[in-house]
């Protein structure tokens, strides 16, 4: 019991605690320990049952949380999988754990689960339940590609049936979050111990969550239910949610004017000057935490040259960019995803090397050597829509200053392929982050061995500031490591983040308190209603 | 006939298993695979994830021994599991299969139903107005592309009626009305294209049968019209049909991705397509092999029907 002896701090991390009192009342959805802030925000009138119709053009390759690292599979099984805590807009919020507390030096995290909560199967949860979740997601054997999230793990204790200690190889603030519903989840101890129970998965569902899986047909529907026995009371309000996985904008379209979908969050934020206006539906946008990039692998031809890095990033005007490639449905980023920029971000005018300075790029190219002009190409991947533009934006953008941009689209395989083995070359990239710096930025600007490095970027000063803000667990001294790495960021230009494209949903009319959380991921459906 | 049958079938399966061997390497040859697809982003080459789970799916295996397990497999007729989706893939390819064969049967139909009649009229009436108002469809029907045709279905069918195809597919035994609801469109789309080659086909058949020496002679000893067309000509024409229509279905299911694709149909194209995106080897070989098949099949068929309708053709000798 040596790890609860240096316990004194006791941490309630939900700031929405003051709120609680206003929401009670409500459906007796919110009781003393269970955040308001879950799941999106309460609806003003208690209305239960029924079924939403939900139309995707991107469907998940597998319902497995362990083994299928896809978004779309996050999309969905956040619905039908929890894990410890759920991630807040402004930090982790206890879920299946009630609370927690840390050892004076950072490295035992004791969890206090809440009683009470049943998984499908019918069993209910214990400590040894997520013992084994966790234990199997982490060891790399079991192939997660979460697996290097939980590596800070040394080894997870029970203590009681609902008290589990996890015990850190060093300290590190991001583990309540990586405790979140992106990898794994808690399932019954012995999940995986049959033959076949990853592809089981796509049939029968095992988790805790407010759905769970009725039907499933590959290239064509999902179907949950509502889980009788879940954990919060009163929730969630619909009876069922159909998903259509629709092979096109088109159809997707169509079917929204005919009722046959009752939500849609577009592919192509653009399109919604297509349907905006039309009768009995709601277009909203919301603000993401994804993110729109340009990396320069620093073993590339001239971009080993810091001063080619930032001459490109003077060339580039974002804004117009921003306009090309989604119509302006977004915001433009320097270094750090929309979601996050007001509280971890670094204000522009704070940062070097931001653009457009046409005349500024020109001198350090010429600075570097290259005062007749450099040859690139540019990588994008076929199917993201917003990359065409942009790439043809972009070029006409650096011819400015002199760099002549050749264009390649490679299929996603390939690409994904060129940047696993750090041979990205020059790239646009686009992806998302769970609300946590140390999350966001650690696997890929680190140096290698600990961080993946993709960008070939090797950074002492990044590094070390990484592994600061990795251990730190002050918010405001977290926040003060974070602004200094940002500013590093900007400074050597391993990539220039450009805009972060908004969630558009379109929603019709019979839908109530649909809410679209930052991640993409759908949270929001667990308090949506339908009349 | 016997011993064609048997040369043929040997012919068949070499065929086939030359084609596997292609279909296998192909897919391989596609840089990417599914640990790469699986991890994503989320950690760099060489990483303990990547071996675990390229062991799991026998990708550190040579080449040739990952062949030669899965020819194992088919042999006895297992096709493996998917990689991504975990199910058996000849039960997700036969699935898929059936509905494609579905629309493949029903095009076919309406091809024949709607092509060959137009196609015998406008033979017969060659350089007549009702010849050219045929011809003025075929032409029309062949240059619409597939495609278009479908969408333009889709959005001005929803536009006037406010009604558009149910989404979720269900096969003809769970719910009939919903499934013939869902196949209209698709069957529109493709039917039209397929009925304007088939009536272009027929005519030309038609009109340069009329050239022939056997057709003069019998409109020369003055028989009736109609004796000479069922006769002698429909009679002399039904073998390039027949091999035509097999064309037809071979065309139909081989080319249905588009039209998937466009109405949400889970038909074998969409299958592959979601397959070789997330480079899930054992569906695209297992449904790749279907399609192999189903060709060698249709042909046999037609080869059959040819002895049928016509004694004539003498095989195996």
């Amino acid at each position: 019991m040596n790890g609860l002896s240096g316990i004194s701090t006791l941490r309630r991390l939900w700031l929405g605690a003051a709120l609680a009192g206003s929401a009670t009342a409500l459906a007796g959805a919110a009781t003393a320990d269970i955040s308001p802030l879950l799941y999106g925000p309460e609806p003003d009138a208690v209305r239960s049952g029924g079924s939403l119709t939900y139309g995707s053009l991107v469907e998940p390759p597998a319902l497995d949380p362990f083994h299928q690292g896809a978004d779309a599979r996050i999309r969905v099984t956040t619905l039908i999988y929890q894990g410890l805590f759920y991630e807040g807009e402004d930090g982790p919020i206890p879920l299946l754990a009630r609370d927690f507390e840390v050892s004076d030096d950072g490295l035992v995290y004791t969890f206090h689960l809440r009683d009470g909560v049943r998984f499908h199967t019918g069993g209910e949860m214990t400590a040894a339940d997520v013992k084994y979740s966790y234990d199997y997601i982490r060891d790399p054997d079991n192939g997660s590609p979460g697996a290097g999230d939980f590596n800070m793990i040394d080894e997870i204790r029970v203590i009681d049936d609902l008290t589990v200690e996890f015990v850190l190889t060093s300290p590190n603030a991001s583990l309540p979050m990586a405790l979140g519903n992106k990898y794994g989840a808690v399932v019954p101890a012995g999940t995986f111990d049959a033959d076949g129970s990853r592809a089981a998965m796509n049939d029968r569902s095992v988790g805790t969550g407010p759905f769970m899986i009725r039907e499933y047909q590959p290239n064509s529907f999902l179907e949950l239910e509502r889980f009788a026995d879940y954990w919060q009371p009163g929730l969630p309000y619909l009876d069922e949610i159909t998903y259509l996985y629709l092979p096109n904008n088109a159809a997707l379209l169509v079917a929204l004017q005919n009722n046959r979908v009752d939500v849609a969050r577009l592919g192509r934020p653009q399109d919604a000057e297509q349907i905006e206006g039309m009768p009995n539906i709601t277009v909203q946008r919301w603000p993401a935490l994804e993110q729109k990039a340009l990396d320069l692998d620093s073993n590339y031809g001239a971009l080993s040259d810091e001063r080619v890095r930032q001459a490109i990033s003077l060339a580039v005007d974002k804004e117009e960019i921003l306009q090309a490639a989604i119509g302006g449905y977004g915001t433009v980023i320097h270094t750090i995803v929309a979601g996050m920029q007001e509280s971890w971000g670094v204000p522009r005018d704070e940062l070097d090397f931001q653009g457009p300075d046409r005349e500024r790029a020109r001198a350090l190219l010429e600075e570097a050597g290259h005062g007749s002009g450099v040859d690139l190409t540019l990588t994008t991947i076929i199917g993201y829509d917003w990359m065409d533009p942009a790439a043809v934006t972009l070029r006409e953008q650096l011819a400015e200053i002199g760099v002549n941009l050749e264009i390649r689209r490679v299929d996603l395989g390939v690409w994904i392929d060129n940047f696993r083995s750090r041979n990205m070359g020059f790239t646009f990239n686009d992806w998302a982050t769970q609300p946590d710096p140390n999350l966001l930025f650690f696997r890929h600007f680190h140096q290698q061995p600990q961080g993946a490095d993709f960008r070939n970027w090797n950074n002492d000063v990044a590094s070390e500031l990484l592994r600061q803000g990795q251990q730190e667990s002050d918010p405001e001294a977290r926040r003060a490591i974070y602004r200094d790495f940002q500013k590093e960021l900007a400074r050597s230009v391993p990539t220039i983040m450009l805009f972060s494209a908004d969630h558009v949903t379109v929603t019709s009319n019979r839908v109530h308190n649909f809410w679209q959380h930052p991640t993409g991921w759908h949270f929001g459906l667990v308090k949506t209603q339908v009349e | 006939m016997g011993a064609y049958l048997v040369k043929r079938l040997a012919a068949s399966v070499v065929t086939a298993i030359l084609s596997s061997m292609a279909v296998f390497l192909l897919v391989r040859a596609v840089p990417g695979d599914v640990v790469a697809q699986m991890l994503g982003q989320s950690g760099a080459r060489g990483s303990a994830a990547e071996e675990s789970l390229r062991r799991f799916f026998g990708l550190d295996q040579p080449l040739w021994q990952q062949y030669l397990s899965w020819l194992w497999g088919v042999l006895q007729g297992d096709l493996g599991e998917s990689w991504v989706r975990g199910r058996p893939v000849a039960q997700m390819v036969v699935n898929a299969f059936m509905v494609t064969l579905q629309l493949g049967l029903m095009t076919l139909v309406f091809a024949t139903v709607i092509g060959v009649p137009l196609g015998l009229v406008a033979g017969l009436y060659e350089g007549r107005r009702i010849d050219s108002l045929i011809q003025g469809f075929n032409i029309l029907g062949l240059s619409a592309p597939v495609f278009w045709l479908g969408l333009m279905l889709l959005v001005v069918v929803s536009q006037t009626f406010a009604w558009s195809p149910p989404l979720i597919y269900r096969t003809p035994g769970r719910d009939l009305g919903q499934n013939l609801e869902i196949m209209l469109l698709p069957l529109l789309s493709l039917g039209v294209l397929q009925a304007a080659a088939y009536s272009q086909f027929t005519r030309q058949c038609v009109v340069s049968a009329f050239s022939q020496d056997y057709v003069r002679t019998a409109v020369a000893k003055g028989l009736p019209m109609r004796v000479v067309f069922f006769k002698h000509i429909l009679r002399n024409i039904m073998i390039p049909l027949v091999t035509f229509m097999g064309l037809i279905l071979i065309q139909i299911l081989g080319g249905t991705v588009v039209i998937e694709t466009l109405f949400a149909l889970p038909g074998l194209g969409r299958l592959l397509i979601s397959a070789i995106e997330t480079r899930d080897y054992p569906v695209v070989q297992g449904a790749l092999l279907l399609v192999v098949f189903t060709a060698l099949l249709v042909n046999l068929l037609v080869d059959m029907l040819y002895h049928v309708i016509d004694p004539r053709v003498r095989v195996g000798g």
